[in-house]
C-alpha cells in the first residue's frame, strides 16, 4: 500500500507504457507467426529496458533544462536533437549490449542494423516526448485556470473593500457649500448639518473594520445623508421611511443601504429639474429581511445596474450571505425600487 | 459694470455666491435661473455679459447647455467636484471655481476677466443693434468628447457640413457641433463669412491663396491649408464682394 501510493505518475506510467510495448511485442512477433527464439527475447529486454532507461535521461534534460516553461516554438528545435541523439546512444546502446551478451552473428552490416534500431527505438521516443508534453501542458493549463480564479476572487475582495469606504466627494463639497451658505440664513440647522456630514464621514472610515452593523446604525446614517441631501434640493426633495422597528437590530452590510440612496438621490432626484421622492422601506417578508429604496424617476434602460456601486452589491450580499441573499433593481410605474433581501438567520441565539 | 447671471440647481449655493460677490461692485446679478432651460431662456433675454454656471444639474448640464446657445457671454462655471469637468478645463484653461468658493479665487477669475476687457476694449460694451447677427469678437461654446473651448468667431477659418453636423475649423482643432450650415449662414456676418459651395462657409479674413479653377470657378487655399472650391454661381458673388 505505502509503495503503491509513493510511486509517482510518472514511474507509473513509465512501467506501463513499457510494459505494453513489451507485450504489444510479443503479440506482433506472435501474430505474424514469427518464432519467440531467445534470442528475438533478449533483443525485446535490451531495447524496452535501453528504451526506458534513455528516456528517464531525457526526462532529467528536459526538467534539468527547464524546456517545459520555455515556449514550445523555441523548445522544438532543441527538442528534436534531442530525440535523435537519445535515438541514437539507445540504438548504438541496444547494438553494444547485443554484441556483448550475444556475441556479433548478425549477417547485416553495421550501417544497416543502426538504421534498423533506430527506426525501433525512435518509435517509440517520439510518442513520449509528445505524451509527456502533452501531460504537462494539461496540467499546466489546469493550474493556470486556477490562479487566474484565485486572483479573480483576490481583485473582487480588493473592490469591495474600496466601495464600502467610498463617499461620493461630489456629496462631500456640495453639502460644505450648503452649509456655509446655511450659516448666516439658518445657524443652528448649520449646526446640525455639520454634526451630521461628520457622522457619514466617521461611518464610511470605519465600514472596513466590520462586517455588518445593526441595521438601526445604517438607518442613521442615511437619516443624516438625506437631511443633507435635503438641504441642498430643499422642497425638490421629499423623502418618507416607513420602518418596522423590529428590523433595527438586523445585522446589515455597512453603506449599503446609504449607496443605494445615493444612487437613487443620483440618477432619480438629481435628473429631474422638478425634483422627487425617495421612500426608504425595512421590513420582514417571509424569512428575509427587506431594504428596499423608491425613488421617483426611470431607469432609462440602465437596467442592469452595471455602475460599480450596483453590482458589487449583490457580490456583496453573496459573500456575507450566502446565495439566498438577493438584490435586484425594478421600475413599475413611474418609480423605480432598489432591494436588497437578507435571509433572517434561523438558529440566531436570543 | 458688468451685468451678470448665476445659473445653479441649488437655493443655497446660489445665495452664497451672491454673498460672495457683495465685495465686487463691479458685478452686478441681474437674474438666476435654477436650471438649464430656465437659463438659456434668460441669457436669450437679457444679454448678460457674463455667466456664473453650475455644471452638474438636473436635465441638461451646463455644457449641453452652452451647446445650445449661439453665442455665449463669458463664463465662470463653478463645481463641487468634477474629475472630468476639470481635466477639460485644464486642457483649454478655461475659467472654473470650485464650491466652496474661496474668496481669493474669485477675485482673481474677477480680475482676469478685466484684463481680457481691457485687450478688447468693444467686446463688453458692444451695442449688438441687430441681436441675431454674429459679431466676429462673439465666442461659441463647442465641445468634442472630454475636451471644450471658447472659441472667437475670427478664429474660426471654416465651417464644413457634416450630414447633420458642421465641423469647425480653428487652430489645429476640428470637433463638431450639432448645426446645420443653412442655419449657420442665417447668424454668421456676411461680410466676414461666405458661402463657397453647399458645403462650406469661409472666413474671409482667414483666406491664405485664391486661385481660378474649372469652369471658371475658384479655389481658395485657407490659412490652415484647406482647400476649398467656390461653386460658380457663387464665384461671381465673391468676385463682386472683393472688387468693391
Amino acid at each position: 500500500m505505502t509503495l503503491f501510493t509513493r510511486i509517482s505518475n510518472y514511474w507509473l506510467c513509465q512501467i506501463v507504457g513499457w510494459v505494453f510495448v513489451f507485450i504489444s511485442y510479443v503479440f506482433f512477433a506472435y501474430s505474424f507467426g514469427i518464432k519467440l527464439t531467445s534470442l528475438l527475447f533478449i533483443r525485446m529486454v535490451f531495447i524496452v529496458s535501453v528504451g526506458l532507461l534513455i528516456t528517464h535521461i531525457l526526462r532529467w534534460v528536459i526538467r534539468q533544462l527547464n524546456w517545459l516553461m520555455q515556449p514550445i516554438e523555441k523548445v522544438l528545435p532543441k527538442l528534436l536533437v534531442a530525440v535523435i541523439i537519445a535515438s541514437l546512444t539507445a540504438a548504438l546502446l541496444v547494438i553494444a549490449l547485443f554484441d556483448i551478451v550475444i556475441g556479433s552473428s548478425s549477417q547485416l552490416d553495421f550501417a544497416s542494423r543502426l538504421t534498423i534500431y533506430l527506426i525501433d527505438i525512435g518509435l517509440f521516443i517520439v510518442p513520449w516526448v509528445l505524451i509527456y508534453y502533452f501531460y504537462h501542458y494539461i496540467t499546466k493549463s489546469r493550474r493556470q485556470q486556477f490562479d487566474t480564479l484565485k486572483l479573480e476572487a483576490f481583485v473582487k475582495e480588493l473592490e469591495l473593500k474600496t466601495i464600502k469606504a467610498h463617499i461620493n466627494p461630489h456629496f462631500i463639497f456640495n453639502a460644505l457649500n450648503s452649509i456655509r451658505a446655511l450659516i448666516d440664513e439658518n445657524p443652528s440647522r448649520a449646526r446640525n448639518a455639520i454634526t451630521e456630514l461628520s457622522n457619514i464621514l466617521r461611518s464610511s472610515m470605519q465600514t472596513e473594520k466590520s462586517e455588518t452593523v445593526p441595521f438601526e446604525k445604517e438607518l442613521g446614517i442615511v437619516k443624516d445623508y438625506l437631511a443633507l441631501e435635503h438641504i441642498r434640493f430643499e422642497d425638490r426633495l421629499e423623502i418618507e421611511y416607513l420602518i418596522d422597528e423590529d428590523t433595527l437590530d438586523q445585522p446589515v452590510p455597512p453603506m449599503m443601504l446609504q449607496t443605494l440612496v445615493e444612487n437613487a438621490i443620483k440618477h432619480g432626484i438629481g435628473k429631474q429639474e422638478k425634483g422627487g421622492m425617495v421612500k426608504v422601506i425595512s421590513d420582514f417578508r417571509g424569512n428575509y429581511h427587506e431594504m428596499i429604496v423608491q425613488n421617483s424617476g426611470s431607469l432609462n434602460g440602465h437596467v442592469n445596474g452595471d455602475g460599480f456601486g450596483l453590482s458589487s452589491t449583490k457580490n456583496r450580499l453573496h459573500l456575507l450571505f450566502g446565495e439566498k441573499a438577493n438584490f435586484e433593481i425594478t421600475q413599475y410605474g413611474g418609480l423605480v425600487e432598489a432591494k436588497v433581501s437578507i435571509p433572517i438567520e434561523q438558529n440566531k441565539v436570543t | 459694470m458688468i451685468r451678470a447671471i448665476i445659473i445653479d440647481d441649488e437655493r443655497l449655493a446660489r445665495n452664497e455666491l451672491k454673498k460672495l460677490l457683495m465685495d465686487f461692485p463691479e458685478i452686478e446679478i441681474i437674474s438666476e435661473a435654477a436650471n438649464a432651460s430656465e437659463g438659456v431662456e434668460q441669457i436669450e433675454n437679457l444679454n448678460p455679459e457674463l455667466v456664473f454656471l453650475d455644471i452638474q444639474m438636473p436635465g441638461k448640464t451646463g455644457f449641453d447647455m452652452l451647446g445650445e446657445l449661439d453665442k455665449t457671454p463669458h463664463v465662470i462655471f463653478t463645481t463641487a467636484y468634477d474629475e472630468y469637468a476639470l481635466k477639460a478645463f485644464e486642457v483649454n484653461a478655461l475659467d472654473y471655481l470650485v464650491k466652496p468658493v474661496e474668496p481669493k479665487r474669485l477675485a482673481d477669475a474677477i480680475q482676469k476677466l478685466h484684463l481680457q476687457d481691457e485687450r478688447e476694449p468693444n467686446h463688453m460694451n458692444a451695442l449688438n443693434i441687430n441681436r441675431s447677427i454674429l459679431s466676429e469678437q462673439d465666442q461659441v461654446f463647442v465641445k468634442d468628447g472630454e475636451r471644450c473651448w471658447f472659441v472667437r468667431l475670427s478664429d474660426i477659418r471654416l465651417f464644413e457640413s457634416v450630414g447633420n453636423y458642421a465641423k469647425v475649423y480653428f487652430g489645429p482643432n476640428k470637433p463638431l457641433i450639432l448645426k446645420s450650415l443653412n442655419a449657420l449662414e442665417e447668424r454668421l456676418d456676411e461680410k466676414t463669412f461666405f458661402r463657397a459651395n453647399r458645403k462650406h462657409i469661409v472666413n474671409l479674413r482667414l483666406i491664405d491663396k485664391v486661385e481660378p479653377y474649372f469652369n471658371g470657378g475658384l479655389l481658395l487655399e485657407m490659412k490652415g491649408g484647406e482647400k476649398i472650391e467656390v461653386s460658380r454661381r457663387q464665384t461671381v458673388k465673391f468676385k463682386e464682394m472683393m472688387s468693391l
